[in-house]
């Protein structure tokens, strides 16, 4: 059992990739998000208005399991971003809840928010990497909300950490990197210290948006592997928002289709046509 | 409409070599202006060479048995520089980022380190100086902390500059991980500008030694005092030795501050 399994161990079981696809297309979301074994993340109807009246979410529900990995789909615009933002609590939806780990991301501010979304963790296109840190002292960065000591406030690495972060490395491959600075790193490598700076904030979700946008093929399938490790042998929850079809149905549990702030369908990969997939990008071009 | 439209077009490239025209006849006009404003004479520097030519020859050799009385003025003017620029690095770090847009906590904070900045950027050191005398007397003081306080001024409003052009991934990256305010800053923000900001700090400090000779004019001690007195009682060759001294005060220091701030990028 690796560390990851453990801090999933410690919390609240799971219950593997028996999660059924909810789309929002009428359909009741089946039971009560948190109530759910082994239940993640649960957002309903969600909505995301701007005040110059866009909408860029349209009441989108999704619910995602332990151990499951799930990737959005949908053409520039249609509002996956905008979801990720949501679900961080970088944006405040005008309608609708994500529920994290019991707690409702939407509804909270300030401290209660800094708390609140500590259970999940954000892998962006860029791995906004501290360049001129190690690659160690990055990845240790990502405990810092369970350290509040002086030390960490004055810029000290929390020390119970460095060994966790050293694991975190190693399961990336990158372990023999660890004094190098972040900064020499390749694009696929930084994104890969990027997913082990988000192991060690012991997520039980872990977001993706564009995780790969900027890397060549090989580099992006290594990133897609890791990820899917993340959810199969450590059970997160894992949701990636990806431009590449063809990555997503190799990689992914279940695919989230999305137009125009709304899910157009939510159903297991394998049962996805491409012409499904296709209808995405088409639909935004008329 | 398309023939209006090439119309247009065919008279834009005669319209933009006009524009170019015109602000090159401005700036031959504006210079010509500047000419008058400052009684430029140019026959009066061949006049004047006689007179040069006079104080040169007063002024060599230069009078190198001022080493030992120049010493403490020297360590004088480099200790202006040190207190300048350390006071100045101390008080606009903290004023830097309630005045960087990006990372500053609330705009009314934001507009008083701007205005604070702004005042002390634009009264030049010498008036600081010239007030400071006339508050604390005369000595180096007054003149450290003229240094000091226009430092302020200048490294505040680069010090912003760089903390606004920063990459906010990881400071966004951080804040997601839970990590509180100080711990982002102390994280993300420190380690992201600490280079830029040494840099911009050497640079001052070879600035300010620069400008600690010329308050020496207005009796803010160091070489520049010394310089003046020599003026005043006509020992040229004292004054061509202190300015052998300043070139080499200040060439050191322009390279040893280029090699520091290599070394810290």
């Amino acid at each position: 059992m690796n560390a990851m399994q453990q801090t999933i161990a410690d919390g609240i079981g799971f219950d593997g990739l028996a999660v059924p696809a909810f789309a929002d297309t009428g359909a009741r979301a089946p039971g009560n998000a948190s109530a759910g074994l082994g239940m993640r993340l649960a957002v309903r109807n969600l909505v995301m208005r701007y005040p110059n009246g866009h909408t860029a979410l349209d009441g989108v529900s999704l619910r995602v399991g332990a151990g499951e990995m799930v990737v959005i789909l949908g053409s520039n615009g249609c509002g996956k971003s905008t979801l990720m933002k949501c679900v961080v609590g970088l944006n405040r939806p005008t309608a609708g809840s994500v529920e994290v780990a019991g707690r409702d991301l939407a509804t909270l501010r300030g401290n209660a928010l800094r708390e609140a979304r500590m259970p999940v963790a954000l892998i962006s296109q860029h791995a906004n990497l501290v360049k001129r840190r190690s690659v160690l002292a990055n990845v240790c960065t990502g405990a810092l909300g369970r350290h509040r000591s002086l030390s960490t406030m004055l810029g000290g690495l929390p020390k119970s950490e460095l060994e966790p972060a050293r694991r975190f490395l190693d399961e990336v491959g990158l372990l023999p990197l660890a004094n190098q600075r972040a900064g020499t790193l390749s694009g696929g490598q930084a994104q890969r210290v990027a997913v082990a700076r988000a192991l060690a904030q012991r997520p039980q979700v872990v977001l993706a948006d564009e995780p790969v946008a900027s890397l060549d093929p090989e580099a992006a399938d290594d990133v897609m592997r890791l990820l899917r490790r993340l959810a199969t042998d450590d059970g997160l929850a894992v949701v990636a928002v990806l431009h590449q079809p063809e990555l997503a149905t190799r990689y992914a549990d279940r695919l989230i289709g999305m137009r125009s702030g709304r899910v157009e369908f939510d159903e297991r990969a394998a049962s996805v046509g491409s012409q499904q997939i296709s209808n995405l990008y088409v639909a935004h071009a008329s | 409409m398309n023939t209006v439209s090439s119309l247009r077009a065919a008279r834009e490239p005669a319209r933009r070599s006009l524009a170019k025209i015109a602000a090159f006849g401005a700036f031959v006009v504006l210079f010509f202006q500047a000419c008058y404003g400052v009684h430029a004479r140019p026959q009066d520097l061949i006049t004047g060479v006689h007179g040069m030519a006079d104080i040169i020859s007063r002024a060599t050799p230069p009078d190198f048995s001022q080493f030992v009385p120049s010493l403490q003025p020297i360590m004088e003017t480099i200790d202006l520089a040190i207190f300048g620029t350390v006071l100045g690095v101390v008080l606009a770090f903290p004023l830097a980022l309630l005045a960087a847009s990006n990372v500053s906590p609330a705009r009314p904070l934001y507009y008083v380190a701007r205005g604070i900045i702004g005042i002390t950027r634009s009264v030049p050191d010498l008036v600081w100086a010239l007030l400071f005398v006339t508050a604390v007397g005369l000595g180096p003081f007054p003149g450290a902390l003229a240094l000091g306080v226009h430092s302020i001024g200048m490294l505040g409003r680069l010090f912003s500059e760089v903390i606004e052009d920063m990459d906010m991934g990881p400071v966004e990256a951080l804040t997601l991980t839970g990590a509180n305010r100080l711990q982002v800053f102390t994280h993300a923000v420190v380690p992201g500008v600490l280079p830029t900001l040494l840099g911009i700090s050497l640079y001052r400090f070879d600035e300010n030694l620069r400008s600690s000779l010329v308050l020496g004019f207005v009796g803010a001690g160091g070489i520049g005092f010394m310089l003046l007195t020599a003026m005043n009682l006509f020992q040229y060759q004292t004054v061509s030795y202190l300015l052998i001294v300043t070139f080499l005060l200040v060439a050191i220091a322009e390279r040893g501050s280029a090699f520091l701030r290599s070394r810290v990028q």
